[in-house]
């Protein structure tokens, strides 16, 4: 590369110069269709690759600030997205789950319910699991509020679910203080609202009060013990006198389910830990409850022999030292009066005693 | 002495390296009013290292590029280009040592002095001519300069810059 100097101001340095200058003034002088078209000209022949690499560059410059937008609009829609109602339900009720699948001590499968558009949707469900995720038939189901059912058929990648809403559904169940057993089925009954369960075979001496919450008993193989299947609302009808059964209002709703775990080998379990429901709760209260008033009542009792016993003694401590009535004034010749007999004196008031030393 | 044949080969290697950031990431950086102008530091590398005359074609035909594409005034970057580039070579040979920083501040100048004659060429406000002339254009100025800094040390071999002062 040739250094300063060594390079030469020529002529032609000059009027190479001076050519250019004179385009230059001619372009700018000139018409500016002229110059416009010639722009044009350019454009699209010469500076045609690099206006295509500048609208290469503007279109990677505006992507960016296009993703950088749709993604601040993606934010702000999830973020109002969170707020609406359905999705706090879901949400809520996926924590829920979430909570039941650490409770829970045997394995289990998660499974997302696949709602179908039909009117016997309820009554059976279908399940995104099959026995490629290691379900099998009369595997239960449950979610978070209770039971939902049983695996009724089972395919390699989706399953089916019969509810409690199905008529065929029958659990082995128990009070959740385990004074009454029966079984639990779909209310048949056309006076029963619709979505009811019945809890049969109760024994006529037991009395289940409304309110009770009834679990899965565990017997029969198919459902694991402690499972919350309904609450008890009140009777429907008495068979005879060696029979009740009650209405039951079921703890879990299988339209509504989003999310259910199914409980692989399963049975010989007790879940009852895994399902604190509110009315075990209540029950366990009122039982504690009950047992500070049986304490209170004894206190009470020690606390009403005490007072009594203070106040016999207060009494008693008052009467002796009560100040003494004068005696009344000896006549001189009272000595010689005779002695009564013993049967007036007797007659003859008393000198005070202690009312309550007896006491 | 005549530049080598590699020479001219390296020199064609960093046009065509500042035509494609001129194109390709001038219009990705911040903006576009005050970030460097690649085309114009390859103009003035082309023309510090050239005859007068092959600097005023040089700066004739970056003029008819850049008038082309911001067709406000016809001719006007032409003008400038024109100038500046033979200016630029001419008064390198005359004034000029091969210092990296010296050479940025002469490419700092140059472009200020360009922006003055496309100003000047194309007319406008005199509100607009002011804040072109002593803000976005002094910025420009600023980051093509720094940008002509760092390139110059960066391809110091090629250019046969010397780093000390």
């Amino acid at each position: 590369m040739a250094s300063a100097s060594e390079r030469s101001y020529t002529r032609r340095d000059t009027v190479l110069f001076l050519a250019c200058l004179c385009l230059s003034l001619v372009a700018l002088v000139s018409p500016k269709s002229w110059g416009f078209g010639l722009a044009d000209s350019l454009r699209e022949t010469v500076l045609g690759p690099l206006v295509w690499l500048q609208a290469r560059a503007e279109e990677g410059r505006t992507s960016r600030v296009r993703l950088r937008a749709i993604t601040a609009q993606r934010d702000s829609t999830s973020y109002l997205a969170q707020g609406i109602p359905s999705l706090l339900a879901e949400n809520e009720r996926l924590r829920q789950l979430l909570l039941l699948s650490h409770r829970l001590s045997n394995p289990y499968v998660a499974a997302e319910v696949l709602h179908q558009a039909q009117a016997t949707d309820g009554r059976t469900l279908l399940l995104s699991v099959g026995s490629q995720q290691g379900v099998s038939v009369f595997d239960p189901v449950v979610a978070p509020e209770g039971l939902i059912g049983v695996l009724l058929t089972v395919g390699r990648r989706t399953s089916v679910v019969m509810t409690w809403a199905h008529p065929e559904f029958r659990v082995s169940a128990f009070t959740v203080r385990g004074n009454a057993a029966g079984v639990v089925a779909p209310a048949t009954s056309a006076t029963d609202p619709e979505g009811a369960l019945e809890f049969r075979g109760v024994a006529y001496r037991d009395s289940v009060p409304v309110g009770t919450v009834v679990l899965s008993s565990g017997l029969g193989g198919v459902y694991p013990k402690g499972i919350p299947v309904g609450t008890v609302t009140g009777l429907v009808r008495e068979q005879a006198g060696w029979e009740r059964v009650y209405r039951l209002r079921p703890m879990a709703n299988p339209g509504s389910a989003a999310h259910v775990l199914v409980l692989v080998s399963s049975s010989g379990r007790d879940l009852a830990a895994a399902f604190p429901s509110d009315s075990a709760l209540e029950a366990r209260r009122l039982d504690s409850i009950a047992g500070v008033r049986r304490a209170d009542s004894l206190a009470q009792a020690a606390r009403e022999a005490k007072s009594r016993r203070a106040d016999s003694v207060a009494a008693a401590a008052r009467d002796t030292t009560r100040p003494k009535l004068p005696r009344r004034p000896v006549h001189p010749d009272s000595a010689a009066r005779p002695k009564p007999s013993p049967a007036p004196a007797a007659a003859a008031p008393a000198p005070a005693a202690p009312k309550d030393s007896a006491r | 002495m005549m530049p080598t044949r590699a020479s001219r080969v390296q020199l064609a290697v960093v046009l065509l390296l500042l035509l494609v950031l001129h194109f390709y990431l001038r219009p990705r950086l911040w903006s576009s009013r005050v970030s460097p102008d690649f085309m114009f530091v390859g103009l003035m590398l082309f023309a510090m290292r050239s005859s007068p005359g092959a600097g005023a074609v040089a700066g004739f035909l970056v003029g008819l590029a850049t008038d082309a594409l911001t067709p406000a005034r016809f001719g006007a970057g032409m003008l400038a280009h024109t100038v500046v580039g033979y200016l630029g070579s001419w008064g390198r040979s005359v004034f000029f040592a091969e210092n990296a920083i010296v050479n940025a501040a002469f490419v700092a100048a140059g472009l200020w002095v360009r922006d003055l004659l496309v100003l000047v060429a194309s007319g406008g406000g005199e509100r607009s001519f002011l804040a072109e002339l002593t803000l976005y254009s002094p910025l420009e100025a600023l980051t093509t300069g720094l940008f002509a800094l760092v390139f110059l040390v960066v391809f110091r071999e090629w250019f046969s810059i010397r780093l000390d002062a």
